[in-house]
């Protein structure tokens, strides 16, 4: 008798339930909150600082340059009051800028690697320099953004970077077992005429393909998982949160993209030593700034041995692998991220600056 | 009437047991569609549906890139390529102006290394921040 009342009072609720479901599924919540103020902008490129909130003589004095990929929005790294990662590093004195890459147009097709490395990143860090009068600085580079703290590191090792934070990096493509690597293969992708068509790779399709790598997990148990949390108003909150970032899908630069896929992806070019930006051999032996490499153990984006072989090929005397339980974003937005990625990051990082 | 209730004291969830099944089908399903899109079968025919899809859609492409293009003609109205163009320009500027930027810096530099200097390199940077464009919100 008692579970027949049980199964009508929740069939009762059930069209509730679908109303909050449907809501919180076509809501855009806000994120990106954090004050801050542009201090540079070339073409679509800004940087951000971060308002601190400790006093000057509290905060440490090497500033932090974050570098996130090409083809999504930063917002990842300040989600949403209490559960943002540039807000927590503030909070334990860091001075917080961000190098936003912007959304680019179809005049930025031609835009490469090499464009993205030695004249945006380069000018944006005489920048970060000039304004914060400090000759030292801190980077970190996720995902894609960690491909380009790495060219970078690697061309122009004398230029100040003292601490290299690599997340989920992407550095070396030998695996041709990563279902990425088969997807792009020659003869599986014909990356010319999707360039032809489109100019810049479209948001959508890399979206697509991300999710297609656990079609089930996005396409559905995302859902689902949604559905049991309807009654927690916190839980939903964070799930809206992170929903708005992955529905805001930018394309990625065409040339830029052309590289990932026959230079990176096809040819594994970087960690061999064969990558050549504007003529110059990003050698990552060159690399000497300390370096911490965070991985994602549940990682299918950029699966762990995508990360460990620089370890092996930079010259830093002062160098760290850590491996965290998580996947490619969950390290940093997930529940690891406060309570593992963040607090060594910090641990790591405040005796270096 | 009393709750049912189990073991730890909460009540009795009669979904509970569909629950579980559920979980459990999902979680094999998941990870049979996960080898499904690692398998070269699966990237061979994506990429051909793609291939098509580009073959079928390029000639209307073309054919509406011609007739736009020479629509605009007539108005006299500046087309794609030329926006673009002036794009390009922009951007041309926007470097050149940085190179100044980055040469008033220079400038900037030795004053505000020099310790009886102080106050002004400071001044310089406190009115070159003020300067800088709010960012939108």
């Amino acid at each position: 008798m008692a579970d027949a009342c049980n199964v009508v009072g929740q069939l009762a609720g059930m069209e509730d339930k679908i109303m909050s479901f449907a809501k919180a599924v076509t809501t855009k919540i806000k994120i990106d909150q954090t004050p801050r103020q542009l201090i540079w902008a070339l073409n679509k490129t800004k940087i951000y600082r971060y308002c601190p909130v400790l006093p000057e003589e509290k905060r440490h004095r090497t500033p932090l340059l974050l570098v996130f990929a090409l083809m999504s929005r930063p917002s990842i790294l300040d989600l949403r009051p209490g559960h943002s990662y540039v807000e927590w590093m503030l909070q334990r004195g860091y001075d917080v800028y961000l190098l936003d890459w912007g959304i680019p147009g179809p005049e930025d097709k031609d835009l490469k690697f090499d464009d993205y490395v030695l004249e945006y990143l380069a000018r944006a860090v005489r920048k970060l320099k000039s304004f914060t009068g400090v000759e030292e600085f801190s980077m970190l580079g996720w995902c894609i953004g960690a491909i380009l703290a790495t060219a970078y590191a690697a061309l122009r090792p004398d230029d100040g970077l003292r601490n290299l934070i690599l997340l989920t990096a992407p550095l070396d493509f030998s695996n041709r077992e990563m279902t990425f690597a088969k997807w792009t293969a020659e003869g599986n992708f014909n990356v010319d005429r999707v360039l032809e068509a489109f100019g810049n790779m479209p948001g959508e399709m890399m979206d697509a393909g991300a999710r297609m790598l656990k079609p089930v997990d996005n396409y559905l148990l995302n859902y689902m998982r949604l559905w049991d949390l309807l009654e927690d108003p916190e839980a939903v909150k964070g799930w809206q949160a992170m929903n708005t970032w992955v529905t805001d899908t930018i394309p990625l630069a065409g040339g830029a993209f052309r590289q990932l896929v026959v230079d990176l992806y096809r040819n594994d070019r970087l960690i061999k030593g064969e990558w050549f930006l504007r003529g110059e051999r990003v050698d990552v032996s060159r690399i000497k700034a300390n370096l911490l490499t965070i991985i994602a153990e549940a990682d299918h984006i950029t699966p762990p041995c995508m990360s460990k072989a620089i370890m092996d090929h930079v010259s830093s005397k002062d160098k760290e692998m850590f491996l965290v339980r998580s996947g490619h974003i969950g390290l940093m937005a997930g529940s690891s991220g406060p309570k593992v990625t963040w607090p060594h990051m910090d641990q790591w990082l405040s005796s270096r600056s | 009437m009393a709750e049912q209730q189990s073991a730890n004291g909460k009540p009795v969830d009669p979904l509970d047991p569909w629950r579980q099944m559920r979980d459990s089908y999902m979680d094999t399903w998941a990870k049979a569609m996960v080898d499904a899109v690692n398998t070269d079968a699966y990237a061979k025919a994506t990429g051909a549906m793609l291939e098509t899809c580009l073959s079928v859609s390029s000639p209307f492409r073309e054919v509406i890139e011609k007739a736009m293009a020479q629509a605009l003609q007539h108005l006299s109205m500046p087309s794609r390529a030329d926006v673009l163009s002036l794009a390009e320009r922009f951007t041309n500027m926007e470097m050149r102006l940085d190179d100044m930027d980055a040469k008033l810096d220079r400038l900037a530099t030795p004053a505000a290394k020099s310790p009886g200097a102080k106050p002004a390199a400071k001044a310089v940077r406190q009115n070159r921040a003020k300067r800088v464009r709010k960012g939108a919100r």
